[in-house]
C-alpha cells in the first residue's frame, strides 16, 4: 500500500503544480495550452542546471528564470498581439520540446537521456518509507491550500478571477486585466518549474526528450474537469495519476493480458469523461471560446 | 486590398517568428545562418529537393484542407494527428484482412476504410460537444494521445511484423501490387487524388449552400437558424469531413511511401496541418500555395541531420515559433502595413 501511495504522490505531484499554474492562468482569463512547454523547460533546465553548476538551489533559480521568460513570452503574444490563445500556446509547447531537445544535443552531442548527480533534497529517513520522496511533494498541499487562501479569500484573488469573468467589472474598479494576466502566467511559469523540476529531478534525476509526454495537457484537462477552482482541480490531478497508478498496477497484477499501451490511455480517456462531465453538470452547450474572431484576423 | 493585406501580415509575422528561431538557436550553441541556409537547402535549393517537397506536401495538403473545413465552422478542431492515425490503421486492418485478393478490390476498400477510421475518430468529439457542449478542443487532444499509444498497440500487437527488426515495429509490408507509390511518395494516383480533394472541398467552400452556410455558422450560429438551417448539422458534417479528409492522408502514406504502417510515424504532421489551414486563412487555394512551404521544412527536416549534421528538431521549433505568432494581429504591425499599401 506504501508503495501505491508512493507512486500515486510521485506521478501526482508534478502534476498537481502544473495543475495550479493552468488554473491561475485559467481564473484569470487565459486558456493555458502553453502549460506542457514551460513544464519540460523546467525540468529540461533543473537537469541542466544541477548538471553544470552542481547546486539544487541554483538550478532551481535557473529553471524559474527560463520559464519566467518563456511564460512572459506567451503573455505578450496573447495579451499584447491578440493571437488566439490556443494556437500561441500550442506554439509554446511546440518551442519548449523542440528547444530542449536542442538544447540536450548541442550540449551534450546526443539524443540520449541526460542524468544529474543529485535531484531535489529528499525528506529523508523521519519520513519512514515516504523519506525518499522530495520536499516537493510535503510543499504541496500548502501550496494548493495557499492558493486558495489567496485566490478565494483575499482581495486581490477577486481581483484576479474578475479578469478573467468580467474583464469589464475589474477594468471600472481600476483593476488592468492584462496586467493581472501576466501576474497569472508569471506565477504559472514558477509552479511550472517546481513542477518540471520534480518530474525531472524528484525521483530518477533524468531528462529525456519530450518526457512531460502530454503531463500538460493533462493539467490543463484537469483544471476544466476541476472547474477552475484550486482544490477542485488539485483532486482532478490527483484522480488522474490514481487513475495512471492503477492502471500500472494492473499490469503487474494481470502481465500481458491486459495491453500495456492501451493502458496508458485510461489517464486520456478519464480527461475525456471528466470533461464531459464537468459539461454535462455546469449545464451544457454555452462553452463560448470565441474561435469565430480567428476568420477576422 | 484586404487580402493583400492579410498575406503581408501572415508574412510580417512569419518573418518575427524566424527571428525568434535565430535567437533560440544562437542560444543553443548553434549559428542561425548557417541553420537557415541548412534549412534553404534542404527544402529548395538542393537538385531533387523540390520533389521531395511534393511528396511531403500532397499528404499535408489534403489534411489541412480538412482542418479548415472546420475551423471555417468555427469548431477547433486539433485532432487532425489522432485522425491521420486511426485512418492509416483502420486500412491497414483492412489490408491485411483482405490479404490476397485483387488490388482493384483492396485498395479502394482500405481507402474507404480509412476515410471512414478518420472520420470516426472526430464523430465522438463532434458528438459530445454538439449535444452535451463538451469542448472540443480537450477532447480532440486527448484523441490525439489516444490514437498514438492505439497505434503503437496494434503495430505491436495484432498488426505486428514478426520478421521486423525490435528497432521500429510496424506492420507487414504491403505487397507490391498494392501502392500506389514508390517509397519517394510521388505518383500520379497521389496528385490525383490531392487534386481531387483540392477542387471538390474548393467547390463544396466557395460554391454549395453547406460551404457558404457552414462559414456563416463559425461567424453568427444564430444568423444560420434564422435562416432554417441545422447548426448542429453544419456542425457535424464540418467534422466528419476533416476527420475524413485526415485519414486520407493516414492511408496514403501507408498505401504510398511507407508501404506500411510504422509505429508512431510522423508524429507533428496534424500540428502542421493545422498550421498550414491557419497560414493561409482557411482559404483552399492559400493551403496549396502555403502547404509547399511546409512540405519544404518537411523534406529539411530528413535532410539537415543526415547531409548537415544539424538536429531535426530545429525545424520543430522553425514551425512551432510561427504557430506562436501567426494568429497575432497587432495594430502595430496593421498601421505599418496600411502605411505602407494605402499611402494617404
Amino acid at each position: 500500500m506504501n508503495d501505491f501511495i508512493i507512486a500515486i504522490l510521485r506521478s501526482g505531484t508534478p502534476l498537481i503544480y502544473v495543475t495550479m499554474a493552468g488554473m491561475i492562468a485559467q481564473r484569470a482569463g487565459v486558456w493555458h495550452l502553453g502549460l506542457e512547454g514551460i513544464m519540460i523547460i523546467g525540468a529540461c533546465a533543473t537537469i541542466l542546471g544541477i548538471a553544470t553548476t552542481g547546486s539544487f538551489p541554483l538550478a532551481m533559480l535557473i529553471a524559474c528564470i527560463a520559464c519566467l521568460i518563456a511564460s512572459a513570452l506567451l503573455w505578450f503574444v496573447i495579451e499584447e498581439l491578440k493571437a488566439n490563445p490556443i494556437i500561441a500556446g500550442l506554439g509554446l509547447t511546440g518551442l519548449g520540446i523542440g528547444g530542449t531537445a536542442l538544447a540536450v544535443q548541442s550540449i551534450f552531442g546526443t539524443q540520449a537521456a541526460v542524468t544529474a548527480p543529485f535531484g531535489v533534497p529528499r525528506l529523508g529517513p523521519a519520513f519512514g518509507p515516504y523519506g525518499i520522496l522530495s520536499i516537493f511533494v510535503l510543499a504541496m498541499p500548502f501550496v494548493v491550500v495557499g492558493l486558495w487562501v489567496l485566490l478565494c479569500r483575499t482581495r486581490f484573488g477577486l481581483r484576479l478571477s474578475a479578469s478573467g469573468e468580467h474583464p469589464f467589472a475589474a477594468r471600472s474598479v481600476g483593476v488592468s486585466p492584462k496586467r493581472m494576466r501576466l501576474v497569472a502566467l508569471l506565477a504559472g511559469g514558477i509552479l511550472c518549474a517546481v513542477g518540471g523540476a520534480e518530474l525531472a529531478a524528484g525521483s530518477l534525476q533524468i531528462f529525456a526528450q519530450n518526457m512531460t509526454a502530454g503531463r500538460g495537457f493533462m493539467a490543463f484537462a484537469a483544471v476544466v474537469f476541476g472547474g477552475g477552482h484550486p482544490i477542485g482541480s488539485a483532486l482532478a490531478a490527483l484522480f488522474f495519476s490514481i487513475i495512471g497508478a492503477l492502471g500500472i498496477r494492473a499490469q503487474l497484477v494481470f502481465g500481458d493480458a491486459v495491453p500495456h499501451d492501451l493502458l496508458l490511455a485510461l489517464p486520456y480517456l478519464a480527461t475525456v469523461f471528466g470533461v464531459w462531465l464537468s459539461g454535462r453538470l455546469r449545464g451544457g452547450a454555452k462553452t463560448a471560446n470565441g474561435f469565430a474572431e480567428l476568420r477576422d484576423y | 486590398m484586404t487580402r493583400l493585406v492579410s498575406v503581408l501580415r501572415a508574412a510580417v509575422f512569419i518573418l518575427i517568428a524566424l527571428v525568434l528561431c535565430g535567437i533560440i538557436f544562437e542560444f543553443a550553441g548553434y549559428s542561425a545562418p548557417s541553420m537557415f541556409q541548412s534549412i534553404a537547402e534542404g527544402a529548395f535549393l538542393r537538385p531533387g529537393a523540390l520533389l521531395q517537397s511534393l511528396r511531403w506536401a500532397l499528404p499535408l495538403f489534403i489534411t489541412a484542407v480538412g482542418v479548415a473545413v472546420s475551423f471555417r465552422c468555427g469548431y477547433f478542431n486539433i485532432g487532425a494527428q489522432g485522425q491521420f492515425y486511426v485512418g492509416a490503421i483502420s486500412a491497414t486492418f483492412v489490408a491485411t484482412w483482405l490479404n490476397g485478393a485483387p488490388a482493384i478490390i483492396l485498395v479502394p476498400l482500405s481507402f474507404l476504410a480509412g476515410i471512414a477510421g478518420g472520420a470516426l475518430w472526430a464523430l465522438w468529439p463532434g458528438l459530445l460537444r454538439l449535444r452535451s457542449g463538451t469542448d472540443e478542443v480537450i477532447t480532440t487532444l486527448m484523441g490525439n494521445f489516444i490514437a498514438g499509444l492505439l497505434l503503437v498497440y496494434v503495430t505491436t500487437g495484432p498488426l505486428k511484423d514478426p520478421s521486423g527488426s525490435g528497432q521500429q515495429s510496424s506492420s507487414r509490408p504491403l505487397a507490391a501490387g498494392y501502392r500506389i507509390s514508390d517509397s519517394l511518395g510521388i505518383s500520379p494516383v497521389i496528385i490525383g487524388i490531392a487534386l481531387v480533394v483540392g477542387v471538390g472541398m474548393w467547390l463544396l467552400v466557395n460554391r454549395t449552400a453547406f460551404g457558404v452556410l457552414a462559414s456563416l455558422a463559425g461567424r453568427n450560429p444564430t444568423m444560420v437558424r434564422w435562416q432554417g438551417a441545422k447548426v448542429w448539422q453544419l456542425g457535424l458534417s464540418s467534422f466528419l469531413i476533416s476527420g475524413g479528409l485526415a485519414g486520407l492522408s493516414g492511408v496514403i502514406e501507408v498505401f504510398g511511401p511507407n508501404g506500411r504502417l510504422v509505429g508512431g510515424f510522423l508524429p507533428t504532421h496534424g500540428f502542421t496541418a493545422i498550421l498550414i489551414a491557419l497560414v493561409a486563412n482557411l482559404s483552399v487555394v492559400g493551403i496549396g500555395i502555403v502547404s509547399l512551404f511546409f512540405g519544404g521544412l518537411a523534406s529539411a527536416a530528413l535532410f539537415l541531420p543526415i547531409m548537415a549534421g544539424l538536429p531535426a528538431a530545429a525545424i520543430d521549433i522553425v514551425n512551432a515559433a510561427i504557430a506562436l505568432f501567426i494568429t497575432a494581429k497587432s495594430g502595430f504591425v496593421d498601421r505599418l502595413l496600411r502605411f505602407g499599401t494605402r499611402p494617404s
